[in-house]
């Protein structure tokens, strides 16, 4: 941005405020989550780790940060398969009918959740799913699909089409094709599709509040409940660690589209 | 890369999109070793021929054979032939080695017998120090004679080429013509290439296909399309040309005479060529550089009287615009060295040219 026009006073004063705005309420849970008093609050005397102690140190807290990461990394797997597979299949066959079908694919984040929470409670009764593993998993994996072909899409959309025949007209089955042309084009595309289909597994609370009741217990679950139950301050620190986590992920999905820039 | 090519043909090949006839009824056959070149303006169906043949266009009707057989249903990646696409689509996340050895891996070579042929390959076309390096590091040039090896490391049937020079400027052009050329002597296979730059056609073709409009115009090698070039498309796309339209007045052994205005031109033609009626209209192509200046007294067999009316100046020779009273504005080409005058603007000059420099050409169908 070398050379470019400096923006105004009041577009700089704007932009501050909004991400002030943005970044603020997630600042202030850092000196909450080092608070030394027993309920939620600033800290009065001095910073205190016990509460982030206590996160680590509890089973409930690390069997639902564990819980939470499986799920999460199930469901992603899911949602990279079938969303790598829409999306190809789509750009392949590149028809009025396949922008129909992706405009379909992208309904998990077009229906409110607590809609589709509903739909999915009343469903997974009859077939026995509730309160399960699975259950989560393929709740949480079908709503990240719209991430996943949204970010493979567009990679392919930025695929030379000629690249596919060149393939092709040297011999290339489909499937030699997939691997060893295609894919490895779109890879940084499916990461990043990934990374975001796992942070919305990682902290989905609406879906999670329907189906499931106690053998499932989320991460974002238990934040929730230790709300409604009593102020305790290792909430805080369970969402400090929450943020560092999503911080992490984002930052390598930064990483990898950097790469990808530059290759 | 020793055995001989194979002679693909087109038998009434036809592409439509809804109305519009993209390859019309085309038929074609190239014979073993030939570098056949598919030549016309864009929109004329030459690339749509070469992707039929590819296998990725299917035709709407006819057939495309290779040594007799129809291979028409056969999908591209059985069709064995080789192809170099324009702008290259080379693989940018492999090495040029990688590149080079995608076809050989497809068809699942050992390893051993890979790296030789892509050591052999990558000799074939200079490149072996570049081995390693990504196709966005090597020039355009380098990239193009990559996608050369890596078309031809499979001993594919045929070499087809889709404008494979375009994307490059225009010395560098020049230089991978030859090379293309010699390639194309060395490895004695049937290459089939498209292009809209006549002066490429012309320079590395055995043989000429020109295309307008879906239809074939007409074909041969490249000397006899741009000296008999059947129609005023061909001669005005091969070349440049100076058209004369005038009425058949006389015939005779030698040939026939046409009254453009009130200048008679005479027309040289083979004793076994047909002669034209007379009274009938007659369109004659003229090549600038068959035009001689004539100095005063100097005779030929048509001579016409003009002014020039602008010129240029292109190094190795002088372009004229010269006006003339019947037959318009003439164009003709005169070495720089030697010129037997120094052009001016409104200067006078005589023109010259023998009855067997032009050829009388079919005006266009509608």
């Amino acid at each position: 941005m070398d050379g470019a026009h400096r923006p105004g006073r009041f577009a700089t004063v704007s932009a501050w405020t909004v991400a002030i705005y943005l970044v603020l309420p997630i600042t202030i849970i850092l000196p909450v989550s080092m608070t030394d008093q027993r309920f939620l609050s600033l800290p009065k005397e001095a910073l205190s780790l016990r509460h982030y102690a206590t996160v680590l140190g509890s089973a409930e807290w690390l069997g639902s940060i564990v819980q939470s990461f499986w799920i999460a990394l199930a469901s992603t797997l899911l949602a990279v398969v079938a969303g790598t597979l829409c999306a190809i299949g789509c750009w392949r066959i590149s028809r009025r009918s396949t922008d129909l079908i992706r405009g379909l694919m992208l309904l998990p984040i077009i229906i409110p959740s607590i809609v589709y929470a509903v739909g999915l409670y009343r469903y997974f009764a009859r077939l026995g799913l509730l309160d399960s593993f699975l259950g989560v998993v393929i709740a949480h994996g079908v709503t990240g699909i719209p991430y996943v072909v949204i970010t493979v899409a567009t990679a392919l959309a930025a695929f030379d089409p000629r690249l596919e025949q060149a393939a092709r007209g040297m011999g290339a089955s489909l499937g030699q094709t997939l691997r060893w042309v295609i894919l490895p084009r779109i890879a940084p595309g499916i990461a990043s599709g990934a990374i975001f289909a796992f942070i919305h597994s990682w902290d989905e609370l609406v879906i999670v509040l329907f189906i499931a009741s106690r053998d499932v217990f989320t991460l974002p679950r238990r934040i929730w409940d230790g709300i409604n139950e009593n102020l305790d301050p290792a909430m805080a620190a369970v969402a400090v660690l929450l943020v560092v986590f999503t911080v992490l992920l984002l930052l390598l999905d930064m990483a990898l589209r950097r790469r990808r820039d530059a290759a | 890369m020793s055995s001989a090519g194979h002679a693909p043909s087109l038998q009434g090949l036809s592409k439509h999109y809804g109305s519009f006839r993209a390859v019309d009824d085309v038929s074609l056959s190239v014979e073993r070793g030939q570098f056949l070149t598919l030549l016309g303006p864009s929109g004329s169906g030459k690339t749509t021929i070469l992707m039929c043949v590819a296998g990725f266009v299917a035709p709407t009707s006819g057939a495309i054979l290779l040594d007799g057989r129809d291979i028409t249903a056969l999908p591209p990646e059985r069709r064995d032939f080789g192809m170099v696409f324009q702008g290259y689509a080379l693989f940018p996340h492999m090495t040029v080695a990688e590149n080079v050895a995608f076809p050989l891996r497809v068809r699942k070579l050992p390893t051993a017998e890979r790296d030789a042929k892509v050591r052999a390959a990558l000799d074939l076309v200079q490149l072996e120090r570049f081995a390693d390096r990504r196709p966005s590091q090597l020039s355009g040039g380098q990239q193009q004679r990559v996608a050369l090896a890596r078309a031809l490391v499979f001993d594919p049937a045929l070499l087809l080429l889709d404008e494979p020079l375009s994307a490059l400027d225009k010395k560098l052009r020049a230089e991978l013509q030859e090379e293309l050329r010699a390639l194309h002597r060395r490895v004695g296979r049937t290459f089939i290439n498209v292009t809209h730059d006549q002066e490429e056609a012309l320079s590395m073709s055995d043989r000429v296909a020109i295309l307008n409009h879906g239809k074939l115009v007409q074909e041969g090698a490249p000397a006899a399309l741009y000296e008999r070039p059947r129609t005023r498309f061909v001669a005005d796309f091969l070349g440049k040309s100076n058209f004369l339209t005038g009425t058949v007045r006389e015939a005779h052994p030698g040939g026939f005479a046409i009254a453009v205005g009130a200048t008679r031109v005479v027309q040289a033609l083979d004793p076994a060529a047909p002669r034209p009626a007379l009274g009938t209209p007659a369109l004659l192509s003229l090549r600038p550089e068959k035009i001689a200046l004539l100095a005063e007294g100097e005779a030929a067999d048509n001579v016409v009287e003009g002014r020039i009316l602008s010129w240029a100046y292109l190094g190795a020779g002088f372009a004229l615009s010269v006006a003339t009273p019947d037959l318009g504005v003439l164009r003709v080409t005169l070495p720089a060295w030697g010129a037997p005058i120094a052009p001016v603007e409104r200067l006078p000059v005589r023109l010259g040219w023998s009855a067997a420099a032009s050829v009388p050409v079919e005006e266009d169908a509608a």
